[in-house]
């Protein structure tokens, strides 16, 4: 078991081989990231923004507090159904109930439609929403 | 375990996959959220990693707009972490503040301005947890 030390909650020695010294992968977040940092596609000549080397570690901690959370409450939505094993409908379930991911409504939407509309997307174009099919509905698909 | 999704049927592939942040990586972090007798469906990760996607460009997004209209050209870390207090992320705030601030101190005590791949930084320790170790 590891002891306290200075900073140790927060940083710690030792790079894993797979995604480095970070939880997530930093080229990733920010190839996300430039997807929606101003691409060029507004008109007045803003052009894209570039991204400082600090923005992606930011989001690398960011986006864990936000899975951590998001997954909270689609596992209240499990244990409200009786159930052990969250599935998409249960994290379809915490965006409805939650104000804070109200602008996740169209993302978690499925091929049917029968969530509630919400908003238009709010983000620059990544909730398409049909192009992720579910995956195979046999079972529980728990890996 | 590696990065890449096994769903044949997920039509583009590795270009799709670019879109989101890999699998695994999301899977253990939302086995955090769980206890120790919950189970998380493939469907679930794949939705959470949409979900993450998203609430990476709508941070960016408005972090970008932030930039234009104060005109500057470079997204920082401090203009995220202001995103995420103007959109209902408050409790994000002080936490990536001190992240931040952590991380630039480091920063500053290495070559000033390049990006190493050997930065002693790692994510440890459970989400929304206060940094006790200061």
């Amino acid at each position: 078991m590891r002891l306290a030390r200075p900073y140790s909650g927060v940083f710690r020695g030792g790079a894993t081989a797979r995604t480095g010294p970070h939880a997530l992968p930093l080229a990733r977040i920010k190839k996300i990231m430039k997807r929606s940092a101003g691409d060029g596609s507004g008109g007045d000549g803003a052009g894209a923004r570039m991204i400082s080397g600090e923005a992606p570690v930011v989001f690398s901690r960011a986006c864990e507090l936000f899975v951590a959370e998001l997954t909270r409450a689609a596992w209240a939505a499990t244990l409200d159904g009786k159930r052990r094993t969250v599935h998409r409908e249960d994290v379809a379930q915490a965006v409805r109930d939650t104000d804070l991911f109200d602008f996740l409504v169209d993302v978690v939407k499925d091929d049917a439609g029968h969530e509630h509309g919400g908003d238009g997307g709010v983000g620059a174009g990544a909730g398409e929403g049909e192009g992720r099919a579910p995956a195979c509905d046999d079972g529980d698909g728990v890996l | 375990m590696s990065e890449s999704v096994d769903t044949p049927e997920s039509g583009g592939g590795a270009k799709e996959q670019e879109r989101f942040l890999p699998i695994a990586n999301i899977g253990r972090i939302m086995r955090r959220g769980v206890p120790e007798n919950g189970k998380i469906a493939k469907d679930a990760k794949e939705s959470i990693q949409e979900c993450v996607s998203e609430f990476i460009s709508f941070m960016t997004s408005e972090a970008s707009d932030k930039c234009m209209k104060e005109k500057r050209k470079t997204i920082n870390g401090d203009d995220l972490i202001w995103s995420m207090g103007t959109l209902g992320f408050e409790d994000y705030v002080e936490p990536l503040k001190l992240y931040l601030k952590l991380y630039r101190e480091m920063e500053g005590d290495t070559s000033k301005g390049s990006q190493s791949g050997k930065k002693e930084v790692v994510l440890n320790g459970q989400p929304g947890s206060s940094f006790n170790g200061m």
